[in-house]
């Protein structure tokens, strides 16, 4: 029988700022036992600065605790990730997430301030995004791409590898690793896809692919908007948050990426609004998936511990990482929180395979182009895929869009 | 199902004299590096000093003039593209330009007529 996902044309990828599984959407898990978040009486903990036990509260604000900005490139993230006086050079050492109050401790030797780092939101605080994770499908094991800061593990989303960077730097790709709008624009037949940003104030952190695919491949969110109602939306959409507080042409805009220190409820709207904007056109909303994930976790604690994975075909040098140890791009970052929306997806869903966001790159090259053959790198051709190909041979499984009815019973917020 | 309310953000959450941080301050770098690469005459209109840049709103102008450059010079480029190209000389009038030339050969030493010579032929005018 003809599922979902026979239906699906569109597929859309909204990426916000820096915040673990845990921040987000642990308390959740006192809802559905199935989502791996945290609830009260759960062991987990992380040593403050006198190693003294400190538990996850759920007393997170949506602005004005986390500054200074908690630290997550790649030393910290190291610390977060394998505890104090673990040793980078050690080859046996495994992750225990026993770092975060210590890496937030380093940068204020603040003890009250250092616990705020093991803070989490209550459900009833983020109605539009735990509302989402439990109506359609949440994954249990979306890990950041790298242990690292944004503009790497966003290269992942959009090429599958950072080319060996595990920072904040310019990544300009080699010609032979094109990205997945370039693979989508330049096929035959060919197709559409764009990187939908706020506005020209806020702009992209695509910047390599803004100065080659200008205009073809970008648009504003207003155009996103417009868009949807016009029944205009590309194959493959990215949209990404408003990155600042700016004057724009309709007046004082709040930065809406979720990004710490910026407004959470601000993104809390943004995603409503883009869910809607999907929702509110019948046409799209049954042909769309709606992908809501993070780029990395901010520095922010989460209990899941990263598993190793395929190593890339680039490293980082000692220098890079600033570790004084090579890195091969062979261990995921931290846990990141994503869901995936469509009204063909059952309430409930809690899907466990690994992902990361090359993962992103893969389902839709493997779902819009099938079997490419231009060069890719092993990390992507290595990564699950979150939609299954069309055709007779869907497994059953794994197919996420599974229902043959779509759903009526779907949520709507006021926005 | 109910419809789900979505409280605002409050008003004092906006601040555009808050310091950047370090993705803004990323960001702002990777636009300093796009400038660079755009035609001078993209980059004079730009105008911003980024060394002085310091808060998310000055960050914001900035990334906004050097966005928008960038869409000015694809989009004059893509203009540029799409022009209707001059056409192309065609043969015969070479011909007759390359007759004209043997004729102004032959004509060497002649008494020049009264009427204005033509121009642009390509024909040097001997030094005296």
């Amino acid at each position: 029988m003809p599922t979902g996902l026979d239906k699906l044309q569109h597929i859309v990828v909204l990426m916000m700022e820096n915040r673990s599984f845990d921040h987000m959407l642990g308390s959740l898990k006192a809802v559905n036992p199935k989502i791996d978040g945290y609830v009260d009486g759960d062991p987990f903990t992380n040593p403050d600065a006198n190693n003294n036990p400190v538990k996850p509260q759920p007393s997170a604000k949506f602005q004005g605790q986390l500054q200074p900005d908690p630290d997550h490139h790649f030393p910290a993230v190291d610390l977060q990730i394998f505890g104090k006086g673990s040793d980078p050079h050690s080859n046996d050492r495994k992750p225990n997430m026993q770092g975060f109050v210590a890496s937030y401790f380093n940068q204020q030797r603040n003890l009250a301030h250092s616990q705020m780092i093991m803070y989490y939101f209550p459900k009833e605080n983020l109605p539009v995004l735990t509302t989402l994770a439990l109506e359609f499908a949440v994954f249990n094991r979306w890990f950041a791409s790298i242990p690292g800061p944004t503009i790497c593990n966003r290269a992942f989303a959009h090429y599958g590898t950072s080319f060996g960077r595990v920072d904040l730097n310019p990544i300009y790709p080699p010609e032979t690793i094109k990205s997945v709008y370039s693979r989508l624009i330049n096929s035959d037949p060919k197709r559409t896809s764009k990187v939908y940003y706020y506005d020209t104030t806020s702009s992209t952190m695509e910047v390599a692919n803004l100065l080659q695919n200008q205009p073809e491949l970008f648009g504003t969110y207003k155009q996103f908007l417009e868009d949807c109602d016009n029944g205009d939306l590309p194959d493959y959409s990215f949209i990404e948050p408003n990155y600042s507080d700016h004057q724009g042409d309709s007046g004082a805009l709040i930065a809406n990426d979720q990004h710490p220190d910026h407004n959470v409820r601000a993104g809390e709207k943004f995603i409503a609004e883009v869910y809607q904007a999907i929702k509110n056109t019948p046409q799209l909303w049954e042909s769309t998936a709606l992908l809501i994930t993070y780029d990395e976790h901010g520095g922010i604690f989460d209990h899941v511990p990263p598993p190793s994975c395929v190593a890339d075909k680039f490293k980082a040098d000692g220098n890079a990482t600033e570790v004084g140890v090579d890195f091969h791009f062979d261990r995921l970052g931290v846990r990141v929180p994503t869901i995936l929306v469509s009204p063909w997806i059952p309430a409930n869903t809690v899907d466990n395979r690994v992902f990361d966001h090359a993962s992103i790159p893969a389902t839709i090259t493997k779902f819009f182009l099938g079997d490419y053959s231009a060069d890719r790198s092993p990390r992507e051709m290595n990564a699950d895929i979150f939609i299954e190909p069309q055709g007779p041979a869907v497994d059953p499984a794994r197919n996420l869009l599974s229902l043959d009815v779509m759903r009526t019973d779907c949520p709507d917020f006021d926005v | 199902m109910a419809l789900i309310h979505v409280p605002n953000p409050p008003k004092n959450a906006y601040d555009p004299d808050r310091p950047m941080g370090s993705l803004l301050k990323s960001q702002v770098e990777h636009m300093r590096e796009a400038e660079s690469k755009l035609p001078l005459r993209y980059r004079q209109q730009i105008e911003i000093y980024i060394k002085a840049v310091r808060t998310e709103g000055e960050a914001a102008r900035y990334i906004q003039a050097v966005t928008r450059a960038i869409h000015l010079a694809h989009e004059d480029a893509e203009r540029e593209r799409l022009a209707p190209k001059p056409a192309a000389k065609p043969v015969i009038e070479i011909a007759a330009v390359a007759d004209e030339a043997a004729e102004r050969k032959q004509n060497r030493g002649r008494k020049r007529p009264t009427s204005k010579s033509k121009k642009g032929t390509g024909a040097k005018r001997r030094k005296k």
